[in-house]
């Protein structure tokens, strides 16, 4: 009797599954939607100039974990655009068969020239379809480019670096309704109110209902930080219980 | 719970031996098989169907991660780590990042201890949801109804995986934490990502407990396998299959890093030592795990996100000397970085560095286990041991 | 029409729709069971698919024949056929509706049940020929597991035979026309033979959850392990050609076979057939796998005492209804 209720409901729950939605995305013709993000393959990029923004300083060749650039270094010139002079690199080459993704590279990088795009290369028949060439690299500028720069990731991880507001969200937000400091009473109400914005947010709420003007210094609020602890311990606490109250 | 020096035989000692007189099949079990998860190999001594003896091999999968971490700067080895245990990467760049942390005497920033709490266990139910999928796939098969759960499994892991997407920009191999903290901030509207895509595995999850509580299961999974807490501990298990044997050990809880000292992280323990207390325990520590991510990840606190200047140069940091071992709870147990710093790009790269696998060990315990059980079980036990050979072989 | 020339014809175009029926079965096999995994199933060659069938079977026939050098060859090249054959022959006297069958045996019932009994042997041919432990032990199980499960459905389908008191298969199906049929009647007896029927067939046909002789996950492929190309596609083929016939069986002994309102017989006993093989492909896409020693417990242990108690009752039911004949 058991195999036939035990049956019968885990054949109800694959019929189920079978009215789902199915999760197969058919690549080649329709493509998923990718992160800003997304890292996935390599252009070089043009500065605000327009000319070539590597200046071939070596720096990602260094960093790389898997030694797959090759920068020919170039003479110093004058720049075309505006006059002054700076280094060049000649022939620039990342083979992405061994390449592992890592970022290390555009995060180095000091003219924020290598950048990552959101676009996976074609796949190629041969070896050489997949070593990344100058001139393939430059073409891959046109692609979605993935958010990763240098300089954003080296903001990212400043430690002197309050807050981080990413760009996304630099739109308008609401009034800090709640200051940091609040009284163990309130905090689950203010904590599902909170619970429906975004992480940065409260955190950026936090600052600015503060000092407003936080947003840019780079000082940091001492004195939130133990406050926000006890609070949050008592937070974590308190939120298995309301979940264990929900089914 | 002692330690005491085993009163049983040990398999070990006789691992090479094979009495043709005894008039048992060997069966090679693997490396090319469906079910040796990645690349394995065990000799089966078989008399009839059951196992007489059993003997693992395991190195199909050695990379030389660890010499190759010798040779790169500390900057370098994160990504090169990722690829150990390839099915929870977070794990592995935290646990090296904080072996060089404690090596250096780096202080990380608050927000990234929460950041990697948060992700930690979001990767450990991907883990899970994984080893839940690949193991059903063990029981019931390529065709059948295995295939199924492990589809689901998988349709929910792809929900972590792009969450990870979106705070890291890769799907796997994340190299999202750096010595002082972590690479990537927590973007915009993350959180409510999080809390939707959890609840709906929260739901799944009961959904695939629906499903596998099913006599055929039960029958397959229960009494098999037993591995005895005394056992655990003598063979060194951690993790799951410790817990699952009775014995009450967690690192976030006993050795807390991050900040699970302010967590209460509840330890989910079963007594059997079966493949389906390792399961229950599998199960209950997703929900677990779901828990404390959706209560944590509304309240990381403001604040930078890395302790020292962000990578730039390779050999930016350098150790003379001493040495650290730091572990942390991975979804397969304590997974141990130990460092020796001082050595070659003029004291840039780690002397020595070696890590603890926890498959190694689980996989250790398969002579122990096996004999006695069909080849159908042997299948059932290997699953649920959870082994990923990219981190035993290394 | 003569006879001879009847049963020549019919066999060719028999043969040719159930070979199209087991292409077909195995393109909605995959379909439906894409669609249970959130998948989508093949969608690439052709529309949704459909020629799915056609590029498997060519690119099957393009793969090299491998014969491995310790291989018995004679035995080897021996079983895939062999499958084949005494699948396609059970179907000789399954009644797709009245008057359209093959050959109309007396022992209909005794005829299927032999055949299939003999399906064990080009598995166990094929899996000792290969010289491969996996198939070996495949065999063994396949063996087994044949052998076990033979009996409850053999005891299943005595039962039917002795209700409807005839051992043709149409003669099983005109009863059911006349006098109801046999899943509800007489009440819950004649479900639980069904029940038994289709446990002890799906287990015959080594359908999940009792497929342990090619269990993928602990025997590589059980006894086609060795076998490439088209030989596994034979070996492939015979499987889905008896979980059809195994099917088709079921609808003519239970329920009803042709029997049916308004549409012409033939109509109603491919829809019964068809469900039943869903419900077959369903349940495959479901459960997990038994163990050996477990399936041959629950043969040993719950179905052979079942099915004789079934038995039993039903020569006591059939007592009661129409007496001593
Ligand atoms: S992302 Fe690729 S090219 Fe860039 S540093 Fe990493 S391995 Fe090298
Ligand atoms: S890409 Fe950037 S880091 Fe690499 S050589 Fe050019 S400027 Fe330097």
């Amino acid at each position: 009797m058991r195999y036939v209720t035990a049956s019968m409901r885990a054949m109800a729950l694959s019929l189920r599954n079978m009215f789902r939605k199915p999760t197969t995305v058919e690549y080649p013709e329709e493509k998923r939607e990718r992160a800003p993000r997304m890292r996935a393959s390599f252009a070089l990029v043009h500065n605000a100039d327009g000319e070539e923004a590597c200046i071939g300083c070596l720096m990602c060749e260094r960093i790389c974990p898997s030694s797959i650039i090759t920068i020919v270094q170039g003479e110093k010139r004058e720049s075309a655009v505006t006059g002054k002079k700076r280094g060049w690199a000649d022939d620039f080459t990342l083979d992405l068969q061994a390449c592992i993704i890592c970022e290390l590279c555009v995060q180095v990088c000091p003219e924020d020239a290598i950048i990552m795009t959101r676009e996976q290369e074609r796949p190629g028949y041969r070896r050489e379809d997949l070593v990344l060439t100058m001139d393939k690299l430059y073409a891959n500028e046109k692609k979605a480019l993935a958010w990763g720069r240098g300089s954003i990731l080296m903001d990212m991880q400043d430690p002197k670096r309050p807050v981080e507001v990413p760009a996304e969200t630099a739109e308008a937000k609401p009034a800090a309704e709640k200051p940091a400091a609040e009284t163990a009473a309130a905090k689950p109400a203010a904590e599902k109110a909170e619970a429906e914005k975004p992480a940065a947010k409260p955190a950026a709420e936090k600052a600015e209902a503060e000092k407003p003007a936080s947003k840019t210094s780079l000082e940091k609020p001492a004195a939130e930080e133990p406050a926000e602890k006890t609070s949050l311990e008592k937070a974590a606490a308190a939120k298995p219980a309301a979940e264990e109250e929900k089914p | 719970m002692t330690l005491e020096r085993p009163d049983r035989a040990d398999p070990y000692l006789d691992l090479d031996e094979y009495e043709p007189e005894a008039d048992l099949m060997v069966l090679n079990f693997g490396p090319q098989h469906p079910s040796t998860h990645g690349v394995f190999r065990v000799v089966m001594y078989l008399d009839g169907e059951t196992i007489v003896k059993a003997v693992p091999y395991a190195g199909y999968l050695h990379r030389g991660v660890e010499k190759l971490c010798e040779k790169l700067t500390y900057a370098q080895i994160t990504p090169i780590v990722d690829k150990n245990d390839y099915v929870a990467p977070m794990f592995n760049e935290q646990a090296v990042n904080m072996a060089f942390e404690a090596l250096t005497g780096t202080e990380v920033p608050i927000r990234a201890q929460y950041i990697r709490t948060i992700v930690g266990e979001i990767q450990r139910v991907a883990s899970h949801l994984l080893w839940l999928g690949t193991f059903a796939m063990d029981l019931g098969g390529a065709i059948g109804g295995g295939t199924s759960v492990f589809m689901w499994c998988f349709r929910e892991r792809e929900m972590i995986l792009d969450l990870f997407e979106h705070l890291t920009g890769c799907r796997f191999h994340y190299n999202t934490h750096t010595l002082g903290g972590n690479r990537h901030d927590i973007p915009a509207g993350w959180a409510e990502k999080v809390h939707a895509t959890l609840g709906h595995i929260a739901q799944r999850v009961d959904e695939y407990e629906a499903i596998l509580d099913h006599p055929i299961f039960k029958a397959r999974t229960e009494g098999v396998g037993v591995i005895s807490a005394q056992l655990a501990l003598d063979l060194g298990l951690t993790g799951p299959l410790l817990r699952a044997s009775g014995v009450d050990h967690d690192l976030r809880r006993d050795a807390p890093y991050n900040i699970y000292d302010q967590l209460d992280v509840q330890v989910m323990t079963d007594t059997g030592g079966d493949c389906a207390a390792r399961y229950r325990v599998r199960v209950r520590e997703m929900r677990e795990s779901i828990r404390i991510a959706r209560a944590l990840v509304d309240n990381v606190p403001p604040g930078p996100i890395c302790g020292t200047k962000p990578i730039k140069l390779p050999v930016q940091t350098r150790v003379k000397d001493g040495q650290v071992y730091v572990a942390l709870e991975t979804p397969r147990g304590e997974l141990g970085t130990y460092v020796i710093g001082g050595g070659d790009n003029r004291n840039a790269s780690p002397y020595r560095l070696k890590i603890r696998p926890p498959s190694l060990h689980a996989l250790s315990a398969l002579p122990y286990v096996l004999p006695g059980h069909g080849v159908s079980d042997a299948v059932a036990i290997l699953g649920s041991l959870d082994p990923i050979m990219g981190e035993a072989d290394r | 029409m003569n006879p001879w020339l009847h049963a020549v014809l019919y066999s060719l175009v028999l043969v040719t729709v159930l070979m199209t029926c087991t292409a077909y079965a195995t393109w909605l096999e995959r379909k439906v069971a894409g669609r249970m995994q959130s998948r989508l199933g093949p969608t690439r060659v052709g529309f949704a698919g459909l020629l799915q069938p056609i590029a498997d079977a060519l690119k099957l026939l393009q793969k090299e024949d491998i014969v491995p050098l310790a291989a018995d060859r004679a035995l080897f090249n021996l079983a895939p056929p062999l499958t084949v054959f005494f699948a396609l022959a059970t179907a000789a006297v399954i009644p797709f509706s009245p008057g359209l069958l093959a050959s109309d045996l007396d022992i209909g019932a005794l005829y299927v049940l032999a055949l299939s009994g003999l399906m064990v042997f080009p598995v166990w041919i094929g899996s000792w020929a290969s010289n491969n432990k996996y198939a070996l032990l495949g065999g063994m199980r396949a063996v087994a597991q044949g052998i076990s499960y033979e009996i409850p459905l053999l005891l299943s389908v005595t039962i039917v035979i002795l209700m409807a008191d005839t051992m043709s298969l149409s003669g099983i199906v005109q009863v059911q026309a006349d006098e109801g049929w046999f899943i509800a009647r007489p009440f819950g007896l004649g479900l639980a033979t069904f029940a038994l029927f289709f446990v002890a067939a799906l287990a015959e046909g080594n359908r999940i959850p009792f497929d342990t002789p090619e269990a993928e996950s602990e025997l590589v492929a059980g006894p086609t392990t060795e076998y490439t190309g088209m030989k596994f596609g034979l070996f492939y083929m015979a499987e889905y050609l008896h979980s059809i016939i195994v099917a088709g069986l079921g609808a003519a002994l239970f329920l009803g076979g042709w029997d049916g309102p308004i549409a012409p017989g033939l109509h109603w006993m491919v829809l019964k057939t068809l469900g039943l093989w869903m419900v077959m492909l369903w349940a495959r896409w479901t459960f997990l796998r038994f163990r050996t020693d477990q399936m041959m417990t629950l043969c040993w242990r719950y179905l052979v005492p079942a099915s004789l108690g079934l038995l039993m009752a039903a020569a006591v039911w059939v007592h009661a209804v129409h007496g001593v004949s």
